[in-house]
């Protein structure tokens, strides 16, 4: 590598990382993520507050709602039994009631009309989806063992295996997104705020006035921020593998050939967007005009194909998608090739358009 | 010795206007994420996950496995894929989400009248989907038993559910009314903590103190505008909630601008003491983004539940005003409750403003007052 670059780079990296407070927050705040996603957030429902209302002398229905406090989704609220159920969900006591038939479940359903009553809090459409799945599995298992039904088991049974993810742990699932979430934030808003900082202080006259040819220039500004951005994803899948057991199935080539194909299209996007800015407010703005899209459509947190199809055809243009893909594919899957080099491929596609096209704006921007 | 002089933050009020006015291009990206947050969380993105991709391995070719295919793709989550060789491998590539598979003998064994099973593969690598099939399945095992097996009824227990508030489920009326939020989080605490921060940098904070503005005038005058403009956001909020997305508004307005405005005003305390103690923007935006923009998407109960959080972050959350707001926000949207009902969270809002306010202003003092 030529001298002249080797020193710019040297020089960037000491000027971002010379501030204490910027190395805790370049690598402190990645593992504060990875905590919060890893330890806090579960995409599981769970203490759902569950009044169950029954005629005191209703064994079935006793028998039923132990089922329901013992399979770890519901917990009981307090209640007397002339309250009325509709006062303790608007209260907010309670987020779903049971209410079981007065003369009793057994004989109710003898007479060929066992029905219950369920009243869910929908503020949370999500969540109130759920109970009523939670409610019915628990309440038909409960009835066919509990002698309600037939005694003969079920004619017609699924035999269920969840591959990869055995005990569906959040936390697998959950923290390879966020890892691709925080090194893309870090590259793109630093990058982008690195080079809008140097025209607003109007130092980046000096640079462009020094013997430095274009390509120099931007490679000296950029090199640093891929090498910080690969730094950030080695700490964050090591804390990843070693605090939440994040396994690593597939080659680990692969993970370092995806991650720097990645950063590169990251930091480019993050040198087109400082391009435009004319502030370090703008850049940062502009950084999560673009990051706000490639997060929702990514697949972190919701899937991508449940998206109408226009949509769809967007987030294949999204590097961040194409990322993820990866990572959960050499991650949890053992990295199949065919999903590597497909998702691989797109991303080296989009790497040097972003890269052709912040090289031009840059070189516009220089004279 | 006077005190607060109206007049002269009105004039630093209009100097930022100003500064904000002469390049447009603030205001147009400041303005258009809210308006890309509504426009995403309104169309794109649904939390019923439907269109799972099932590879199906039949050995029988029977009728019986003709029906519990039929079983599976009428019930509207499933699409079938044309299932090659290697159907495991089906999921190792992602171009399925589930297999079922199907042994020979399976429909004889159900003619028979005995019990019979099928095997259903799923790839747990995606639990947001994994989770949702496996709520699916429960109803088509019923189904199924009632279609193939004759059992005597689908179930001998019927559930009537009524769904108060939102009968319909919909998504919208949920994530929309709650991205004033998020709007507020992102735009209050970033903007005031960069703005402030970039005067340090510049060098013309010590221009601004020598000044006879005094600095609480400065503040104030600082902020104002950046109050409104988040205030206006939230208005968007509002107003594409009811007008677009039919969401209702069954609380009380005024209650709701409360809510906001004290919401603001701990945003914008956190802003404005992240600037003063960082004075730099690139740190002011690393530390904005960690108190500022995650606690308001993630730990705010906007998309993942409070309550289902281990007990420590359960109370952890109690300390952010988000998490309050957003409690308030959905409580007045859909349920129409007032402040008897959000007592709770408005006093708990109140004094995690004020308190946040106070030690803003006094990190400022501090820090500014000769």
């Amino acid at each position: 590598m030529n001298i002249t670059l080797r020193a710019f780079i040297k020089k960037e990296l000491a000027q971002t990382l010379r501030d204490v407070r910027m190395r805790v927050l370049l690598f402190g705040a990645p593992v504060i993520q990875l905590t919060i996603f890893g330890l806090a957030l579960s995409t599981e429902i769970k203490n759902i507050k569950l009044a169950f209302f029954y005629a005191p002398d209703d064994v079935m229905a006793r028998r039923l709602e132990g089922d329901f406090y013992s399979s770890g989704w519901f917990k009981p609220v307090d209640f007397t039994a002339g309250e009325d159920p509709l006062e303790l969900i608007v209260s907010g006591r309670a987020d779903a009631a049971i209410i079981a038939p007065d003369e009793g479940l057994a004989r109710s359903s003898e007479r060929g009309e066992g029905r219950v009553q369920l009243l869910v809090d929908a503020s949370n459409a999500t969540k109130a989806r759920t109970v009523e799945t939670y409610v019915k599995t628990i309440i038909s298992a409960g009835w066919a063992g509990k002698g309600g039904g037939a005694a003969n088991p079920p004619p017609v049974k699924l035999d269920v295996r969840v591959l990869y993810n055995p005990a569906m742990e959040s936390s697998l699932f959950l923290v390879p997104g966020v890892i691709g979430m925080v090194v893309c934030l870090i590259t793109i808003i630093l990058t982008a705020m690195s080079l809008a900082r140097e025209r607003e202080m109007g130092t980046f006259e000096t640079i462009v006035s020094a013997p430095l040819s274009d390509a120099e220039i931007l490679l000296g500004k950029t090199i640093p921020f891929v090498l910080l951005g690969l730094a950030v994803t080695a700490l964050t899948l090591l804390a990843a593998y070693f605090f939440f057991g994040v396994p690593v199935r597939g080659p680990l080539w692969q993970l370092a050939l995806g991650s720097l194909v990645f950063i590169i299209t990251t930091v480019s996007v993050g040198t087109l967007i400082s391009t435009i800015a004319k502030n370090q407010q703008q850049a940062m703005l502009g950084g999560f005009i673009f990051l706000f899209p490639a997060i929702l459509m990514s697949g972190i947190m919701y899937p991508v194909e449940n998206m109408p199809t226009t949509v769809i055809a967007a987030a294949y243009l999204n590097p961040l998608m194409c990322f993820m893909r990866i990572l959960r594919s050499v991650l949890l899957k053992g990295g199949e090739a065919y999903v590597f080099w497909t998702n691989m491929g797109a991303l080296a596609l989009m790497a040097m358009a972003a890269g052709g096209l912040a090289y031009n704006r840059f070189k516009q921007t220089l004279d | 010795m006077n005190g607060f002089d109206l007049n002269r933050a009105y004039s630093v009020a209009r100097k930022e206007v100003m500064h904000i006015l002469r390049d447009p291009f603030t205001l147009v990206l400041a303005l258009g994420l809210p308006v890309m947050l509504v426009t995403f969380f309104g169309y794109a993105i649904d939390f019923e996950v439907r269109d799972i991709k099932l590879a199906v391995s039949d050995l029988d070719q029977g009728p019986a496995a003709r029906r519990l295919k039929e079983i599976f793709t009428s019930s509207g989550y499933f699409i079938p894929v044309e299932a090659g060789s290697g159907t495991v491998g089906m999921l190792d590539s992602g171009k399925a989400d589930a297999a079922l598979f199907i042994e020979h003998g399976f429909s004889r064994t159900v003619m028979g009248g005995g019990p019979v099973t099928a095997q259903f593969i799923m790839d747990g690598s995606d639990n947001s989907k994994a989770a949702a099939v496996s709520g699916y399945l429960a109803g088509i095992q019923r189904s199924a038993a009632f279609k193939l097996g004759g059992a005597a009824t689908p179930e001998g227990l019927a559930v009537e559910t009524r769904f108060l508030y939102n009968a319909e489920l919909n998504s919208q009326w949920f994530t929309i009314p709650g991205l004033a939020a998020i709007i507020i989080g992102l735009l209050a605490i970033l903007l005031t903590a960069l703005t402030v921060a970039r005067e340090w940098e510049n060098g013309s904070m010590e221009l601004l103190l020598s000044t006879p503005v005094r600095p609480i005038e400065i503040i104030v005058g600082k902020l104002a505008p950046y109050a409104l403009l988040v205030l206006g956001g939230v208005f968007f909020v509002y107003l594409s909630s009811r007008f677009v997305f039919g969401v209702p508004f069954a609380g009380s307005r005024p209650l709701f601008l409360a809510f906001c405005l004290l919401y603001v005003v701990s945003a914008l305390s956190q802003g404005l003491f992240i600037s003063v103690a960082t004075r730099q923007q690139q740190v002011a935006m690393q530390f904005a983004i960690i108190i500022g923009l995650l606690p308001s998407l993630l730990l705010s109960g906007f998309i993942f539940p409070v309550e289902s959080m281990p007990p420590f972050f359960n109370y952890f959350t109690m300390i952010l005003p988000p998490r309050w707001f957003m409690e308030a926000v959905r409580g007045i949207f859909l349920k129409g409750a007032g402040l008897r009902e959000l007592a709770l969270p408005f006093l708990a809002l109140l004094a995690l403003s004020a308190a946040l306010l106070a030690l803003a202003l006094k990190k400022f003092k501090t820090d500014m007052e000769p």
